[in-house]
């Protein structure tokens, strides 16, 4: 990654140490120790980790024009801040907004997860990736298919469910995005990365957001991909049904990407 | 000795012949094909007017048999010493597409050569590695009907982002025209040099959404602004910060400015999620020195690199064609008669990729 982008999140953030964790196309995300403005020990009780922050960072698109690099900047950070705040009042699990400085494209949050046995984040990737390894060459124990892997996509269905019931799309929905939480409970999903999120009534866009996550899967998991899918839908239909006018939606949603799955969400294009 | 293979292209308004000559041996940056011949014949409309399917198709009747023979003549290769006769099978126009495979199953029959179909997209990704050696990259495709964002995996160039409606060269073309602006030698080259002298940016949509785009929007937006502009009605837009009027060229300079800004905004985000750094732009837009210089810039960024080609590969062309294709009648594809018909519809990721093995 240049350094140039580093040092340029550091002018605005001086005295703050910075790690780069991943560049996207759009965002570097970084991970600092300090809170803005809360020094030393002191923390706000509901943060699970006190002493680590995630800091997505916007740098300028020196390809854009200047004046229309600004405004979508500008727009989509505050943009992915509302929406973490909406999610924070709705009480779907998302991290929770620290700080926020638009013009700069800075947003600060929480930090969620925690480390894998093999050192790694704990991504649903990360996990299902580590439990496949252990998979490989044991034929006797169902690992990469056992009842807490079942029970986690259930969870994920539903956490997207709830998403849905509130008529926000994610977006870009990928097992890479879902962070996993050692809760008391067991492991608990989160979603995370609302930079393409949008308010939709549709059920298009919500089957559409359904079907990225199963092209996803399917594409990092291709054994299991299926066994997966099915729970991740039986969550999602779990959640749906809970209450009864919540269920003709659910009946949209499913007919819907039945739909979007024989278009490939790729129509045939004309040369 | 070596293969030699005729390709012949007329998807859209182009009409274009090609001879290239493959090595013996594999393919790669040690053992170059060479280009013998590449002419084309283009079909250029009055300002104001785009090109039908029936006229583009009269005009590639008329001109395939010159141009074959001109193209066989600059190559100096004898019909007796080709091994194929590649044809654009599709995507394309019907009208035009259809001449040419007549022209194409007549002269295999004549010369008694094996025919191979090949998809008009491969014909630009294969040509633009082999021109600019790049390895494995991330391809952009961008002309008058196409918009794709491409990566290679497991034997299928597999599209990772397209348009959802009207392709980029469609709208630049289409702008053009509101503007009557001349269509030679391309509608889209006189927009870029009236783009160059606009320096006012107008607010236009901007709509990404995900790793696909959507254009038609921003042409009817911008088509407006330019009716107003004509007949001088007022609009806020069309009044610059310092009060003075907005321009032809502002209009066509923020067209570009949004709409190749979305472009290298859905390359980048291929880029980072195949972890790619090398990125290769194909297809009559890919000319634009302004979306070079942009995507440039966003490789720099992420320390890579890109490849691009001149309007001699870029623009539709003969010579792809017939790479393309030899580089599959080589791992043992034909086409015969019956199945050479051509398709309006033909997608990227239908092609199985029996050429590469990475």
């Amino acid at each position: 990654m240049s350094s140039a982008i580093v040092a340029q999140a550091q002018s605005y953030l001086s005295g703050i140490p910075l790690d780069v964790i991943s560049q996207g196309a759009e965002a570097v995300v970084f991970l600092t120790t300090v809170h803005p403005y809360l020094s030393g020990s002191m923390h706000p009780s509901d943060i699970q980790n006190s002493s680590k922050y995630i800091i997505k960072y916007r740098p300028p698109k020196t390809y854009r024009h200047e004046v229309l690099d600004k405004q979508l900047t500008k727009s989509r950070t505050a943009a992915e801040a509302r929406l973490l705040s909406k999610l924070y009042t709705l009480e779907i699990p998302a991290p929770k907004l620290i700080a926020l400085d638009a013009p700069h494209g800075m947003i600060w949050m929480e930090y969620l997860g925690f480390e894998l046995p093999n050192g790694q984040i704990s991504s649903l990737k990360n996990w299902l990736w580590y439990l496949e390894k252990q998979q490989e060459g044991n034929t006797t124990a169902s690992i990469a298919l056992a009842d807490s892997v079942k029970q986690v996509l259930i969870l994920v269905g539903q956490a997207i469910a709830k998403l849905h019931l509130q008529d926000i799309v994610h977006g870009d929905l990928t097992s890479s995005n879902i962070l996993l939480e050692q809760k008391k409970e067991g492991l608990q999903p989160t979603l995370i990365d609302f930079g393409l999120s949008s308010y939709s009534p549709l059920a298009e866009d919500k089957a559409v957001d359904l079907y990225v996550l199963e092209r996803a899967l399917t594409s990092t998991h291709p054994v299991y991909s299926k066994t997966y899918n099915k729970w991740l839908l039986q969550g999602y239909e779990e959640t749906y049904s809970k209450k009864t006018n919540n269920k003709r939606k659910y009946t949209e949603v499913s007919k819907r990407l039945e739909d979007v799955r024989l278009r490939g969400r790729k129509r045939s294009m004309l040369g | 000795m070596p293969y030699y293979s005729l390709g012949l292209e007329g998807s859209a308004n182009k009409l274009g012949v090609g001879v290239i000559e493959h090595p013996l041996e594999k393919i790669a940056a040690h053992n170059h094909a060479n280009v013998l011949s590449n002419v084309r014949d283009t079909y250029v409309t009055p300002p104001g007017e785009g090109f039908l399917p029936r006229d583009t198709a009269r005009h590639h009747r008329n001109w395939v048999v010159r141009l074959i023979k001109q193209a066989l003549q600059e190559a100096n290769i004898r019909p007796d010493q080709l091994n194929c006769i590649c044809f654009t099978q599709g995507p394309g126009m019907g009208a035009p597409l259809q001449s040419v495979v007549i022209a194409a199953r007549t002269i295999a029959q004549m010369w008694d050569l094996p025919l191979v179909g090949v998809n008009h997209c491969i014909g630009h990704i294969e040509m633009g590695r082999e021109i600019t050696g790049a390895t494995n990259p991330v391809v952009l495709y961008v002309s008058g009907g196409n918009t794709q964002v491409i990566a290679y995996s497991r034997q299928r160039y597999r599209i990772f982002g397209e348009t959802l409606d009207i392709a980029v060269g469609n709208c630049l073309d289409r702008f053009a025209r509101t503007l009557r602006i001349p269509n030679a030698p391309s509608p889209g080259y006189n927009i870029e040099q009236l783009a160059k002298k606009g320096r006012h940016l107008v607010e236009l949509p901007y709509t990404v959404k995900g790793m696909d785009l959507s254009m038609s929007g921003i042409l009817e937006y911008v088509d407006s602004l330019a009716h107003d502009l004509f007949q001088g009605k007022k609009n806020k837009q069309l009044i610059r910060a310092d009060g003075s009027k907005v321009t032809v060229e502002d209009l066509c300079f923020s067209l570009q400015e949004c709409i190749f800004a979305m472009l290298v905004e859905i390359t980048e985000r291929a880029m980072a999620h195949v972890g790619s750094r090398e990125v290769l732009i194909v297809g009559g837009v890919g000319c634009n020195e302004r979306l070079q210089e942009m995507m440039g810039m966003m490789a720099k960024d992420r320390n890579g690199s890109i490849y691009a080609t001149d309007e001699r590969f870029c623009i539709d062309n003969g010579i792809m064609i017939a790479h393309a294709g030899l580089l599959a009648f080589r791992t043992g594809t034909r086409t015969s008669l019956g199945q050479s018909v051509c398709t309006q519809r033909f997608r990227t990721d239908e092609v199985f990729v029996s050429w590469r093995d990475d």
